[in-house]
């Protein structure tokens, strides 16, 4: 700390050889307090137009879900295409699928913690929301899916005077305690974790009603350490029972198929299997929504190239688990020399529902194998088609195993070729709009950034930070930012379409970090795995 | 975090001359060599039972070689900084992999003891059979056995040599370049490990089947790798080695890993469990139904409790972790369950009837670990015991737990 | 000081997290009972340059997650044996396999809502009122602001020497806050 240097990283160094030096995760030079403005700055301004017509917009397709809802409430399940044999449609696919994409965000909030992978931060209360919503989305499908749904309470065990109660050796009521579960779990952790920033919305608040509105739900937060003790013992709780809950959910989803005997259902690795491509089709639907949410919202230096890229990396990942588990159960299904079984993996493969299979495989197989190239792995607007790609291919996934093995099941006679009609595609097509609509009101009310989280990975958040000159030194606030960053400063400020633009203050900080031997790097490990 | 760290002079990482682990490949060389030799004799011509012994003890001791690899994989391909001071201990415990190919050699011998799928005669009588044949047949059968031993040779080799040619020449250009390989090494890992498992595990039920079943063999193979790493380097601090290097902080985090892995070696054993017991197919019940007779059954309620039950709340918190010799305990005991678990996969096969333990269990169970660990001494004494020019030692050494 | 109103503590401000560290060290050695440090963000091993015990909130969770396990469990098994008993799929009444799942989510459940309920609990939480809360400056304690308080009822405040003592821990600011 000989001479007072100032290093504001950019993305070229997050793209620098990861091995020499881990970058932060926080660019643009940033303080602890431009780390407030830069994110509460969305929730503070006056919403721009575009958050309205993206609100209209949503709600205009949450009519449409209203709408084939209220039919279909009215005039019964055979309004959709189900037959017989086919009786799980669409309705099932689409509640795979929205749970499938509800599991990135418990995973990235609980996993990723358990591992110290300190990206997390950046994403972690955008991927949680998106999580809350997804399940909610989910929710619906089953409790449309059972036609009278006035009587859906009966899957919960309550007393009553018929003295009936909930067959607990189905996979049906497992699915129903499963599920609910895991969304209240998901809402309390993705509380616990918003009470502090709920206290800083409560600080900044400049009009009554949105200081005790914020001040609330702040529970009356005020940083006590003695708070955070017992605070920071929660939330690792929290993540190490969400770890094996995101697991189970998954897995007891996939028990509604594997504890039958239908071949194409009926297989011992369907558990993981599911798991990992719900981490997939999560991760993919995350990617969707922070590409332009960091575009649009000014948030470049928190949600940075490196999260993306490590997010491309885990769809790489589980894109080659479920691509293993196609292959194993094609393998199993010739090597059990089960008749049946080997007919229902030629005939997704070669039969009427063909198109469907190859392309769930060029999505979910194929298209993630882009990632091995670097290029594609740091280019946003790459990964945003990718992922889209990602999200098509997990529908689809979903699509082959429900109706393709419903459609040709043990005997000739009873097969038939499914065909949704509009109001599975009005439910399906709808559920987007209730996904939005939740999603563009989280925006716009909540720090969609955890704040306290991602200022506790900054470099100068550890009491030993090096840059500080030990008893009494300056702090680093805006006012001692050196001359010479003004050049960085206009490279690296986010103009923020969401209003004004962000002032990002650029810190001086008192001491080079750039020496490679320091333990410093370690803020920022890219892939430290525990 | 944030202290500067001295790194380890060269001398603190050398195996000095007189220590006792320099003993060991003699010792535990010998008594493996005896042990093998002795549980033939003890066998007493009946080779069936033999080969159903020696069968589980090379599995057992392959599955711990095995997971040491694909830890060592994993820490490149995620480029991990707190596991770097015990990397070269996994390298060690990956390192005998080629000798496998070796103790394969009997298994090939006591093939038509183990699978009656070799046996054509059998095999034309049974149509199930005769359609896997283009699989299972003993061509295949050992050209594959010789692709796994080759990929892991070339893996386990690579991958330690690259370690310790950094140990001389530092520099990051190493550690990226096994970054690199490591990610199509995982790969080639995956799918090897689930083909031997079916080879040389399933096939000995040539009729049944389980797509977990690959999946089940490396839930076991990890969890006993990371409770062998736990040991070997809490065993080595006590003998005076890796003072200061590796410290409470790592032991933690090995201790969760061995735990963690515990939950998903139940998570994927009982689902496999789970769905087969639910949807109560003859052909795939037939691998629990022989099982639930006699005292395999209770062999069965014991694995539930102790390779899941107990070291679930005995390593739950963190006190016992940090603790060197509860520690140290959980890490034994995890691997005698995987013993008994992998006995519990090979062994009804031939004692139809209930456990049948017998002496040539305990000599071939010796026998192969001790040649393992054998050569897995033989490796440590061969180069430092850390990598120390990993450019992320100084992070590894300054790791705190949170 | 008018009536009514009473001398809460005083409030510290420092610059950074490394001075707040080691003037927790200080106040915690100077033997103060009744303090706290404000951070908008939880400090690296902060408790224990504070002094603070262990978190308690572990064992409310042990215990309601294992009550949720075994409540679930007993649950299932009395509806299956007792109040509705049913043979389905030929499994037998008591098929503890398939409860698994619901005992396993249950157990979960409790837990976290152990967890969360029990944080709450420890920490008196929720309590929208506290004298912090006067101070214009304290509202920092949620952005970038780092502060050490010591109340007044702990037996060794004294205004001025307490208010000089913080000072002489490097403290930017001092102030005295007083229950409005």
């Amino acid at each position: 700390m000989s001479e007072p240097a100032t290093r504001i990283y950019t993305e070229a160094d997050q793209l620098a050889d990861p091995i020499a030096e881990r970058a932060p995760l926080v660019l643009g030079g940033y303080d602890f307090h431009s780390v407030t403005e830069v994110v509460a700055a969305v929730v503070d301004q006056k919403a721009p137009r575009a958050w309205w017509i993206a609100l209209f917009a949503s709600m205009s397709l949450l009519g449409i879900y209203g709408v084939s809802v209220a039919w279909l409430v009215w005039e019964g399940t055979g309004v959709w295409g189900l037959n017989n044999p086919v009786f799980w449609g669409w309705a099932i696919v689409n509640f795979v699928f929205w749970v499938g994409i509800g599991h990135a965000g418990t995973l990235i909030s609980a996993i990723l913690f358990l591992f110290r992978q300190k990206w997390r931060t950046g994403i972690n209360r955008a991927a949680e929301a998106m999580t809350l919503f997804a399940v909610v989305c989910a929710l619906s499908f089953p409790t449309i899916h059972v036609g009278r749904i006035w009587l859906l309470y009966w899957a919960i065990p309550l007393p009553n005077q018929m003295d009936a109660w909930p067959n607990f050796r189905s996979p049906l009521v497992w699915d129903f305690f499963a599920v609910s579960i895991y969304g209240t779990v998901s809402l309390l952790f993705w509380y616990t974790g918003l009470i502090p920033d709920l206290a800083t919305m409560r600080d900044r608040a400049r009009t009554k009603w949105k200081r005790l509105i914020y001040g609330f739900f702040a529970l009356g937060w005020r940083g006590s350490n003695r708070h955070w003790q017992n605070y920071e013992a929660a939330y690792l709780i929290l993540a190490a029972l969400a770890t094996p809950l995101v697991l189970s959910v998954h897995s007891i989803v996939s028990f509604d198929f594997a504890t039958s005997q239908l071949p194409g259902w009926h297989t011992t690795i369907f558990p993981p299997y599911f798991v990992a491509g719900a981490i997939f089709s999560g991760f993919g639907m995350v990617m969707t929504l922070m590409v332009p949410s960091r575009e649009w919202f000014g948030l470049k230096n928190l949600i940075t190239i490196r999260h993306l890229e490590n997010m491309a990396k885990i769809i790489l990942l589980t894109g080659c688990i479920v691509g293993y588990a196609y292959a194993m159960e094609f393998f199993i299904a010739w090597y059990s020399g089960n008749p049946y079984e080997q007919f229902a993996f030629m005939n997704r493969m070669f039969g009427p529902y063909a198109w469907a299979y190859w392309t769930m495989v060029s999505c979910n197989v194929i298209s993630p194998q882009l990632f091995w190239f670097k290029w594609c792995r740091t280019t946003p607007w790459f990964l945003f088609v990718v992922s889209i790609f990602v999200n098509i291919g997990m529908w689809f996934e979903r699509f082959v195993i429900v109706v393709s093995s419903l459609s040709a099941d043990f005997l000739v006679s009873s097969w038939d070729y499914y065909s949704p009609t509009i109001w599975d595609v009005g439910c399906f097509v709808g559920s987007f709009g209730l996904f939005f609509t939740l999603y563009t009101l989280f925006v716009r009310f909540v720090p969609q950034v955890a704040l306290a989280e991602v200022k506790s990975v900054m470099p100068e958040a550890d009491p030993h930070f090096e840059g500080y000159s030990h008893g009494g030194g300056q702090p680093p606030v805006a006012s001692s930012a050196a001359p010479s960053t003004s050049e960085a400063n206009s490279d690296h400020v986010e103009t923020a379409p969401f209003g004004e633009p962000v002032a990002a203050v650029v810190t001086s900080i008192d001491g080079d970090q750039s020496d490679g031997d320091s333990a410093d790097n370690e803020n920022g490990s890219e892939g430290e795995v525990e | 975090m944030g202290h500067h760290v001295t790194l380890p002079s060269n001398e603190s990482v050398q195996l000095p001359a007189g220590h006792r682990l320099r003993r060991f490949p003699l010792i535990f060389g010998v008594v493996g060599v005896l042990c093998l030799a002795g549980s033939w004799f003890a066998a007493g011509g009946d080779h069936k039972a033999f080969y159903h012994s020696y069968l589980t003890a090379f599995l057992f001791g392959l599955s711990i070689a095995l997971g040491a690899l694909f830890f060592t994989l994993f820490q490149h391909a995620a480029s991990a900084g707190w596991s770097v001071v015990v990397r070269r201990v996994a390298e060690n415990l990956m390192a005998p992999l080629p000798i496998f190919a070796l103790l394969f050699i009997p298994l090939w011998f006591g093939r038509h003891d183990l699978y009656h799928w070799t046996d054509l005669e059998h095999v034309a009588h049974d149509p199930v059979l005769l359609g896997k044949q283009g699989f299972l047949n003993e061509g295949f059968w050992m050209v594959r056995a010789a692709i796994y031993f080759g990929l892991w040779t070339l893996m386990s080799w690579w991958f330690r040599s690259k370690s310790i040619r950094q140990d001389s020449e530092g520099g990051t250009a190493l550690s990226r370049l096994m970054q690199m390989r490591s990610y199509p090494a995982i790969m080639a890992f995956a799918l090897t490990i689930s083909f031997a498992a079916i080879d040389w595990g399933m096939s000995l039920d040539p009729h049944w089947y389980s797509t977990m079943w690959g999946v089940y063999y490396f839930a076991g193979s990890i969890v006993s790798a990371f409770a062998m790493l736990g040991f070997s380097v809490l065993l080595m601090q006590r003998w005076g080695l890796l003072q200061g290097i590796v410290t409470k902080d790592h032991f933690h985090d090995i201790g969760k890993l061995v735990f963690a892995f515990t939950v998903f070696w139940a998570y994927i054993a009982f689902s496999q469990y789970f769905l087969i017991w639910y949807a109560n197919i003859p052909e795939e019940t037939s691998f629990f139904h022989r099982r639930a007779v006699n005292t395999w059954y209770v062999l069965g309620i014991y694995l539930m409790i102790g390779h899941f039950g107990l070291p679930f709340f005995f390593l739950m918190g963190r006190t016992l972790k940090k603790i060197p010799w509860s520690l140290a305990l959980g890490c034994v005991w995890i691997i005698t369950f995987h013993y008994l678990d992998l006995y519990y996969v090979v062994m009804p096969n031939v004692h139809k009837s209930g456990i049948t333990a017998s002496l040539v269990d305990g000599l071939t169970a010796i026998g192969v670990l001790s040649i393992y660990i054998a050569l897995a001494a033989w490796f440590l004494g061969k180069a430092a015991l850390i990598p120390q020019k990993d450019p992320r030692l100084p992070e590894s050494l300054a790791f705190q737990n949170f | 000081m008018s009536d009514g109103q009473k001398l809460f503590g005083a409030l510290a401000e420092f610059a950074n997290p490394a001075e707040l560290f080691h003037a927790c060290e200080k106040v915690r050695d100077a033997g103060y009972g009744a303090w706290d440090a404000h951070t908008p963000f939880p400090v690296h091993n902060l408790d224990r340059a504070m002094g603070l015990g262990s978190s308690k909130v572990p064992w409310i969770c042990l215990v309601t997650g294992l009550s949720g396990a075994i409540g679930g469990f007993l649950l299932q098994v009395w509806v299956s044996m007792h109040a509705s008993p049913l043979v389905i799929s030929a499994k037998p009444l008591m098929s503890w396999q398939a409860f698994v799942p619901v005992t396993f989510e249950l157990g979960v459940l409790c837990a976290a809502a152990g967890a969360v309920i029990g944080m709450l609990f420890v920490n008196r939480l929720p309590h929208h009122h506290s004298p912090l809360f006067e101070s214009e400056r304290f509202k920092k304690a949620s952005d970038d602001g780092f502060f050490i308080s010591i109340e007044a009822e702990d037996p060794k405040f004294d205004r001025e020497a307490t208010a000089q003592f913080l000072q002489g821990l490097g403290a930017s600011h001092v102030e005295l806050i007083v229950d409005g």
